[in-house]
Formats: C-alpha cells, sequence, structure tokens
C-alpha cells in the first residue's frame, strides 16, 4: 500500500504491521516514571489510590475514637485538639472520595480494562495518560503536603462552604487550605484528561466487529462516568479559581462581608457534587455486573435497557443538586423543584439493581470471592439508596440535614462504590493483573470480616442521626441532649466495629502479598469468562495482543448458548 | 524516534479522527469552566446595578482592537488549516506563525490595558466587577498563552512536514478560544 | 445528556476517511468572506451602544456574539460538516450551563425572595449606588487578615476569643459555655496569681498545651504576626481587675 509523503505527514506514523509496534517501552525502575503503558500506569493509580485511602482510613480511626473516648488520647496520634479534629474529617472525605474512589474505579480500572476489553493495545493518546497520572500524583502530594504546614490541614470541610473557607482569619488554616483547594483542582485536572482519553479510546479504538452493543457494560460505565465528570466539574473550577482568590488575594466572590454570596459557591460545588456521586457509582454497578454475568453463567438480563437507563440516570443527575442545600437557605420554590427531582432519581437507580438482580435469577451462581462482593454491593447499596429518600424529600430533609442519618445514608453508598466496589474489581482481575490465583479462603475471610462490622459501624448511625446528633462535632460531651449514656453506646459499638474491620485488612493485605508471590498460577482464562482482556496472556504483554488485535463476532455476555458444549462463547472466536 | 503510535490512535470506528474527537471533548469541559466564570458574572451583574460605574470604566475600543485581532488570528488559523489540508506544511507553519503573531499582540494589548487600569486604581480588589473582570479575562488570557504555546511546537513540526493532521487540532481549539472572548468582549465592554 | 453510541458502528480502521468525507464539501467555504462578516459585525457591535437604546444595544452586543459565533463555529471549525454525535456533545454543553443558570439564578440574582433575603447583598447595593459615593465597602487597603497598621486589638479580640472567654474576658461566652476546663477568666484574680504577660502571649502564640494546659485553647500564630499578638496580650492584660 504506497503512502505519499503526504499521507504520512496528514496521518502521522502508520503501523499496520503489528510487528511494528516494537517499542517496548523503558526499561527498569525508570519505566515507573517514563511508561506510557495503560496497565503500567493503571497500576500506578490503584497503588497511589490505595496508599491514600491507608490514610483515609487512619484518620476514620482517629477522629472515631475521639467521638467515642472524647478526649483520651487515641493511640497512634494523641489529644484530638478541635482543629485537628475539623482537618481530620476533612482530610477523610477529601481523601476518600478524590484520590481513593475516583482514582481506583475510574483511572486505575478504566485505564486497565478499556483497552482490553475492546482489543486495542493502548489507549489512544499513552503520553496524556502518563501525563494525567503526574498531575494526579502531584495533587497527592499537595494534599499531603497541607497536612504539615503551619496552621494544618484545612478544617472547612470536604465541602468547603464559604466564609469559612474564603477567610483564613476563620478557618485558621491558611496555607493548608490554599493548598487544599490547589490539590483538588490538579486533580480536576488531571481526570479531565484522563476522561478525554478514555471517551475517545471507547468511542474510536474498538475491535473491528465490535458495535456498540458488545461493548462491555463496565467499560460503557466508566465512559458514561467521565462524561458525567467533564461535563459537571466546570463550575467548580470556576468556582475553585473564585475561592481561591478569595483566600489568597482578597477577593469577595464569595465573601459577604466583602459584598460577595456564598450560596453562589454551594450552588457551584453542588451542580458538580451531585453528578460526581453517579460518576462513582456508575463504574461500581459495571463492575458488579460483569462479574454477576461472569459468576451467574448468564446474559445480563437487559443490555440495552441498563444502558438506556444509566443514561437516564445521568441526565437526571444534573438536575437534582440543590437537594444537599434545603436548608442553605434557598429559595423554598426551588426545594419543591428539587424535591421532585431527587425522588424522581431513584426510578432508574432502582431499575439498575432490578436488572441486576433479574440477571441472577436462573443463574448457574458460583460463590467466589469476587461475586460475594459483587453480591454485597447490591444489598448494601440498596439500604443507601432507600435512605437517600428520606433525605431527598425537603420536609425531612429539614430534619436530618447535618445530622448523622446523612453520613450512614452516604456511607451505605459510598462504601459500596468505593471499597466493595475495589474489592469486587480486584479480586476478579487480580488473576489478570498479576497471573496468580487469590487465595479463596482467605478472600471470604477478609469479605465477612468486613462486610459485618460494616453493618454494624453504620446502622448505630442511622439510629444516632434519627436522636439528634449532629456532623461535625468534636465532643458531643458537650451536649447534654446527645451526651446520654444510650448515644455513647452506640457511638462505642460503632467505634470498636470500626477496629474490627480494620483489622480484616490485614488479610486481604496477606492474601495480595502470598498470592502474588506463591499463587497458584493463572491461565488466560480462570474464570471462564467471556470478554476479551481473558484471551491474552496474564498479565498482558506490552501491545496487549503482539501476536494481533482480536476481531470480535459476538457480545459481551454469550454464557449458556443452548448450541454451544461450553457455557461460554469468547467475543474473539469465530462463528 | 518519534513517539510510536499504538494501533488504537489509528482507529475511527465513529469516523471521526481520533485526534479531532478529542479536542471536541476537550472544547467540551471548556464551554462548561467558561460557562461557570461567565455565568456568575452575569448573575451577579443582574443583581448589582450598582456596578455600572466600574464596568463604563473599561475601554470598549481597546476591547474592540482586541477583537479584531484574535478575529484576525482565527483567519490565519483557518488559512494554515488549509494550507496543512494540501500537505504544505511550510505555508501552514507561516500562517500558524502568524496566528501566535495575533497572539502576543493579543496579549500585548491587554498588558497594556490592565497596566493602565491598574494604576488608576481599579485592582482586582477594588470591587464585584472588578474582581469578575480580571478573573475572567485573566482564564481566558491563560488559555491564550497555552493555546500559543502548543501552537508553536505544531509548527515546528508541520514546517517539517510532520503530524500535518493537528495543524487543525490546535485551530480548533483556538477558534474555541476566539469564541470565549467574542462572548467576553459584550460582556465586560459593551454591557455598562 | 451526550449520546455515547455512534449512530454508525463503524468497523473503520482508517483514520482519513471522514477526515476527507466532510472536507470535501468544505472546500466550498470562502474563508475570506466569512472574515470580512465578522469584521462588518464586529463594527455593527460597536456602533449600536452609541445609539444609547438599552435594546439595541443588548440587540447588537450579544445577538451578533451569537452570529460571530455562528460564522466561527461552523465555517472555522467546521462543526457543519462534522458527524452528528460532536454537535449532540457541545449542544448539551450549553444546555447545561442553561440549567445551572437557570437554577442558581433563583437565589444569586435575587436578593429578596418567598421568606428569605440576602441582607450583605442589598447593603452592597445600596452602597454602591449614586448617592452613596465614598461609601464603597471594599477599597485596596482594607483586607480580611488585620495586617494593616490599623490592627485593632480589641476588637480582634471580640471578633475571635470572646466566643470562649466573654467579652468582658469573664470566661463566660457562648461557646466556652461547655467545656472543660471552662475558658480562662481575665477578671479573675486567682487567674493574675499564678500568670504573667510573658505566659500569656505564649499561651496566644502556641496554644495552651504549650504551657500544659489545655488543647481546646489553640495557638493563633497562623493568624497573626507576633507585633499583632503583643497588642492582643495588652488587651487581654487589661482586662485583669483593677485596670
Amino acid at each position: 500500500m504506497a503512502h505519499t509523503a503526504t499521507e504520512t505527514a496528514l496521518h502521522g506514523d502508520l503501523h499496520h504491521d503489528a510487528h511494528a509496534h516494537e517499542h517496548h517501552g523503558p526499561q527498569g525502575i525508570l519505566k515507573y516514571i517514563w511508561s506510557t503503558d495503560h496497565k503500567m500506569i493503571a497500576m500506578q493509580y490503584l497503588f497511589t489510590g490505595m496508599f491514600m485511602g491507608l490514610i483515609g482510613a487512619y484518620y476514620a480511626y482517629v477522629f472515631r475514637m475521639q467521638t467515642a473516648f472524647p478526649g483520651v488520647s487515641v493511640p497512634g496520634f494523641g489529644q484530638v485538639s478541635p482543629g485537628e479534629y475539623n482537618a481530620l474529617v476533612t482530610s477523610h472525605g477529601s481523601i476518600m472520595i478524590f484520590w481513593v474512589a475516583m482514582p481506583v474505579l475510574i483511572a486505575a480500572f478504566g485505564n486497565y480494562l478499556i483497552p482490553l476489553m475492546i482489543g486495542a493495545d493502548d489507549m489512544v493518546f499513552p503520553r496524556i495518560n502518563r501525563l494525567s497520572y503526574q498531575i494526579f500524583l502531584l495533587s497527592a502530594i499537595i494534599l499531603i503536603v497541607s497536612f504539615f504546614v503551619p496552621g494544618g490541614a484545612f478544617g472547612g470541610a470536604w465541602t468547603a462552604y464559604p466564609p469559612l473557607s474564603a477567610v483564613g482569619e476563620y478557618n485558621q488554616t491558611n496555607l493548608g487550605s490554599s493548598l487544599w483547594l490547589l490539590a483538588v483542582a490538579l486533580e480536576f485536572v488531571a481526570f479531565l484528561l484522563g476522561g478525554i482519553n478514555f471517551i475517545t479510546t471507547l468511542m474510536n479504538s474498538r475491535a473491528p466487529g465490535m458495535k456498540a452493543y458488545d461493548i462491555p457494560l463496565v467499560c460503557w460505565m466508566i465512559v458514561i462516568a467521565s462524561i458525567l465528570f467533564m461535563l459537571s466539574v466546570g463550575p467548580l473550577i470556576a468556582g475553585a479559581v473564585m475561592l481561591f482568590m478569595d483566600q489568597t488575594i482578597g477577593t469577595g466572590f464569595f465573601d459577604p462581608a466583602r459584598g460577595g454570596d456564598p450560596i453562589l459557591w454551594q450552588h457551584l460545588f453542588w451542580f458538580f457534587g451531585h453528578p460526581e456521586v453517579y460518576v462513582v457509582l456508575l463504574p461500581a454497578v459495571g463492575i458488579t455486573i460483569d462479574i454477576i454475568a461472569t459468576f451467574a453463567r448468564k446474559k445480563v438480563f437487559g443490555y440495552k435497557l441498563m444502558l438506556y437507563t444509566t443514561v437516564a440516570t445521568g441526565v437526571l443527575s444534573f438536575f437534582v443538586w440543590a437537594h444537599h442545600q434545603f436548608v442553605a437557605g434557598i429559595d423554598p420554590r426551588m426545594a419543591n423543584v428539587f424535591t421532585v427531582t431527587t425522588l424522581l432519581i431513584s426510578v432508574p437507580i432502582a431499575e439498575l439493581l432490578f436488572v441486576i438482580i433479574a440477571t441472577l435469577y436462573g443463574g448457574a451462581i458460583k460463590l467466589t470471592t469476587p461475586m460475594l462482593w459483587a453480591l454485597a454491593f447490591i444489598a448494601e447499596f440498596l439500604i443507601g439508596g432507600v435512605t437517600g429518600i428520606f433525605l431527598g424529600a425537603s420536609g425531612a430533609d429539614i430534619y436530618f440535614h447535618d445530622t448523622y442519618f446523612v453520613l450512614a445514608h452516604f456511607h451505605y453508598t459510598f462504601f459500596p462504590i468505593a471499597i466493595i466496589g475495589t474489592f469486587a474489581a480486584f479480586t476478579y482481575w487480580f488473576p489478570k493483573m498479576f497471573g496468580k490465583m487469590m487465595n479463596d479462603t482467605l478472600g471470604k475471610i477478609h469479605f465477612w470480616g468486613t462486610i459485618i462490622p460494616f453493618n454494624i459501624i453504620f446502622i448505630p448511625l442511622f439510629v444516632l442521626g434519627m436522636g439528634g446528633e449532629h456532623r461535625r462535632i468534636y465532643n458531643y460531651e458537650h451536649f447534654p441532649e446527645l451526651a446520654g449514656d444510650g448515644m455513647f453506646l452506640l457511638r462505642r459499638i460503632a467505634t470498636v466495629a470500626l477496629l474490627v474491620m480494620l483489622a480484616f485488612q490485614l488479610v486481604f493485605f496477606y492474601n495480595c502479598f502470598i498470592s502474588w508471590r506463591k499463587g497458584a498460577k493463572a491461565g488466560k482464562n480462570p474464570w471462564n469468562s467471556n470478554t476479551l482482556e481473558w484471551t491474552t496472556e496474564s498479565p498482558p504483554p506490552h501491545g496487549n495482543w503482539p501476536e494481533g488485535l482480536p476481531n470480535v463476532y459476538r457480545g459481551p455476555y454469550e454464557y449458556a448458548h443452548p448450541d454451544r458444549k461450553d457455557d461460554f462463547w469468547p467475543q474473539n472466536e469465530p462463528a | 524516534m518519534a513517539f510510536p503510535k499504538p494501533q488504537a490512535t489509528l482507529r475511527s470506528a465513529t469516523g471521526i479522527p481520533t485526534g479531532r474527537l478529542a479536542v471536541w471533548w476537550l472544547l467540551a469541559s471548556e464551554v462548561v469552566i467558561f460557562g461557570g466564570v461567565l455565568g456568575s458574572y452575569l448573575m451577579f451583574r443582574l443583581g448589582h446595578p450598582e456596578w455600572a460605574d466600574a464596568a463604563a470604566v473599561t475601554n470598549t475600543y481597546i476591547g474592540a482592537i482586541n477583537t479584531f485581532v484574535l478575529l484576525t488570528s482565527s483567519f490565519t488559523a483557518v488559512l494554515a488549516h488549509q494550507a496543512a489540508e494540501k500537505g504544505d506544511g511550510k505555508k501552514a507553519a507561516g500562517f500558524l506563525l502568524l496566528t501566535i503573531g495575533g497572539a502576543l499582540t493579543f496579549l500585548m494589548i491587554k498588558s497594556y490595558e490592565w497596566t493602565t487600569e491598574i494604576m488608576h486604581g481599579y485592582t482586582i480588589t477594588s470591587n464585584g466587577f472588578w474582581q469578575f473582570y480580571y478573573t475572567a479575562a485573566g482564564l481566558h488570557a491563560l488559555h491564550v498563552i497555552a493555546g500559543a504555546i502548543i501552537m508553536g511546537i505544531v509548527a515546528m513540526d508541520a514546517y517539517r512536514g510532520r503530524e500535518l493532521q493537528r495543524v487543525e487540532l490546535i485551530g480548533i481549539y483556538w477558534h474555541f478560544v476566539d469564541v470565549v472572548w467574542i462572548f467576553l468582549f459584550p460582556l465586560l465592554y459593551i454591557a455598562k | 445528556m451526550a449520546e455515547h453510541h455512534d449512530g454508525h458502528g463503524q468497523l473503520d480502521t482508517k483514520s482519513d476517511k471522514g477526515h476527507d468525507a466532510h472536507h470535501g464539501d468544505a472546500h466550498h467555504i470562502n474563508y475570506k468572506k466569512i472574515y470580512f462578516t465578522l469584521l462588518a459585525l464586529l463594527a455593527v457591535s460597536i456602533i449600536g451602544p452609541e445609539f444609547g437604546i438599552v435594546w439595541v444595544t443588548l440587540v447588537t452586543a450579544f445577538g451578533i456574539a451569537l452570529v460571530k459565533t455562528q460564522l466561527v463555529v461552523n465555517n472555522f471549525m467546521h462543526l457543519k460538516w462534522e458527524k452528528r454525535i460532536m454537535k449532540w456533545v457541545l449542544t448539551t454543553s450549553l444546555v447545561l450551563m442553561g440549567l445551572m443558570m437557570a437554577g442558581v439564578s433563583v437565589d444569586i440574582l435575587n436578593h429578596e425572595g418567598n421568606n428569605w433575603e440576602n441582607v450583605a447583598a442589598q447593603a452592597a447595593v445600596e452602597r454602591g449606588l449614586p448617592g452613596h459615593e465614598g461609601e464603597l465597602a471594599v477599597e485596596e487597603e482594607t483586607e480580611a487578615e488585620p495586617v494593616a497598621a490599623a490592627f485593632n486589638a480589641p476588637q480582634m479580640f471580640g471578633l475571635v476569643c470572646a466566643s470562649c472567654h466573654g467579652t468582658a474576658g469573664d470566661g463566660t461566652g457562648p461557646a466556652g459555655a461547655a467545656l472543660t476546663p471552662p475558658p480562662a477568666n481575665f477578671t479573675d484574680p486567682a487567674f493574675w496569681a499564678t500568670r504573667d504577660r510573658a505566659r500569656i502571649v505564649t499561651v496566644i502564640r502556641e496554644g495552651a498545651p504549650a504551657v500544659g494546659g489545655s488543647p481546646l485553647m489553640v495557638g493563633w500564630s497562623a493568624s497573626f504576626t507576633p507585633e499583632q499578638i503583643e497588642q492582643l496580650a495588652d488587651h487581654v492584660m487589661s482586662l485583669r481587675p483593677g485596670q
């Protein structure tokens, strides 16, 4: 095939021959800095995210100990002062959402899985991929630095409402608050770049024969989540620039003393903040449904239904944001509108769960560790979802706002998303990523040791919230109506359960380590799954399919096809 | 040696070349960012009629000159694209250089304008209008600078006859920067 | 919400197919003509306000901005010939901006609504309107942090310390009521029996733990300069009984 100089110039280097891709990437220690391979970058995001998760969990440990045993020096931390308490809860929230849930669910698994599942050799912009990780890493470092500067870390809650967040004199963390804001802004930039990569890759780089409805749902979910992120984060970036200027040079965008409007920040924040929760939810749902299809040996009950319902959820998610502001002083007429939309959005989400459950029905269910995690996601997220309905009704929210009821609600949604979703994905794709099988017994011990304590932590918090316990209070002994023995007992039960749950995480890390070193060798496809990532080596080599990228002949969930001997039918096998 | 592109980059299931697809998505997110800033400004401005005095200070003629400069630079950018399509890398680079020249002219005029205003005491903390004025135009100027730098890199490649498809892509970004200014101009200068 | 499935499911592996297809049509664009049209529109938008009629100004300024945008986007960016999906995506971005403004303007645009009002903004408007010149609230010299020469220690005490220590410094501030130990009572002679000015300065700067006290009293070195802390200490000293 002749290439004119013009064509080559117009279209860049052409590699029609798979073998031309001989460039194997940097070697040795440098590969951790310069590699553009999507799998390496995925690992980087995964490990950074998990490391940040440990920090966030440590903070949770400290402030729970303070809440349950006020004034007692916390082992491994010391006395908790009010300012430190505020910084701990702020950092816990910020870290878990921006530096754990998003990087692990979207950046790590998205990076790892999307090229593999669509039959591509990498993301479409590998260097921008590397850049986005580096910016992300920088944001994490800046956040950690903010813990050690004079004044300490920002303590104005992850929602950073002004004027507290805008005026250093009020929040007492002049430097920390600006560093926090900078870290969040950089994290947004990293994910905008990453989002462009994911969306473009999914739209354009599919294997020949892979139509839109042949794409595994987890890829769709991650990309739709990226789209939601990209379309919603803009106003908050604008707001962050404005808040930064209020903090540093004394402008008055949000400070009423200077003619600003604090409610504007709230709106800008939550216009993004609400779609953000669906940004993290969708990948978790995608992970769950893929795992369930594999271990129920069944097609997804309604692939297109799920896809369109997800789109509907995404659209609706832009219309509900002010339910976070019902008692903030917004126009009560708007509260009516947002109540209706918020209650409406529970419908498509419930439908997603029904589709997942319907997929299970009649399946040949195998209760492996990943399957247990996927099932737990459904059960726990369901509780989170229904409790959200109480909060979506603005009348009830007048009581519930800023109580532990809200906190328990969002932990019953976020924990399944970020923690259960992560463990589900990790245990399912570990064999592919590391070439070894994880120990299933240890996996199940870890599973039950996480799930049971999780419920024991947060059910008491629902009760406490209904009893009026406010959030973000350093010492409940200061409020006689919240300092009763019964309430403190519940707080202590929750905190002890947290300690148990944290202890069981050691089982997970031990399992990771010994499986990686001495686990049974995983073949290409230990779970007999259909999707493309299972058709190459474990772990996949550079370029994913060095012998030639696959073609696709059917959908991703062709299990238990009546005419076949095997109960699965990989996408790349010719008919 | 040029970075070897993965096959993923060269595929196009949608029919839109990958690079262009990515730039459109970038613009979609930039629309929302600038929409946030400009929307906030609009809402504030409509609620603060007392900003009219401050708003009257901005010099419509300098703003118009800058609009002219950016429109012209958009014109040269699209001519660069036309040249690149025909495979003429050197001509494309030339037009891109003119576009960068437009960017620099814009920035110089803006510096002069801001210096004058600051010397007269109209700083970013003077008043609500000014804080938005400097923030919105400043954010825009940052995008101008970033665009000019990337355009320089693309021009260098184009001059050597390489990656000519990128001329169109940086052009699309540049036109967007122009469009933002097309809205900033009436908002900050004309509508007193 | 953006469509994310393409309408074609094309199996295209060559990157130039869409490129040629749309550029075939685009060769008919006369860029020079578009450019001069844009300049003409610019001229109209500058002349429009000269008439002084508000709606003329608005139409020429913003209406023309819209027309110019349409010209640039369609003809320079070639959106007219682009695949439909990208038009949908960009339209969605704009629609979302409209949605945001619709939801937010109700609170931001108005300074009073159904059972609420924004007192600070109303005051700002009042001050700024003609007839109130010289009362502009914010000038370059005043800043949120009182680091200018005019640091008012008693005022700062009232702002920051009195919530626990009480405006008279007697330890009866509202936020201090439930604290254990209670905030220091500067009007109590017994307090001063074991404390001197140097210790007060240390505690303000570094917090009570620096002298073996309760972490409830935090340090303020991040908020005040050493000179300001000295002035605050002076104020605390002035609260002693007999001062």
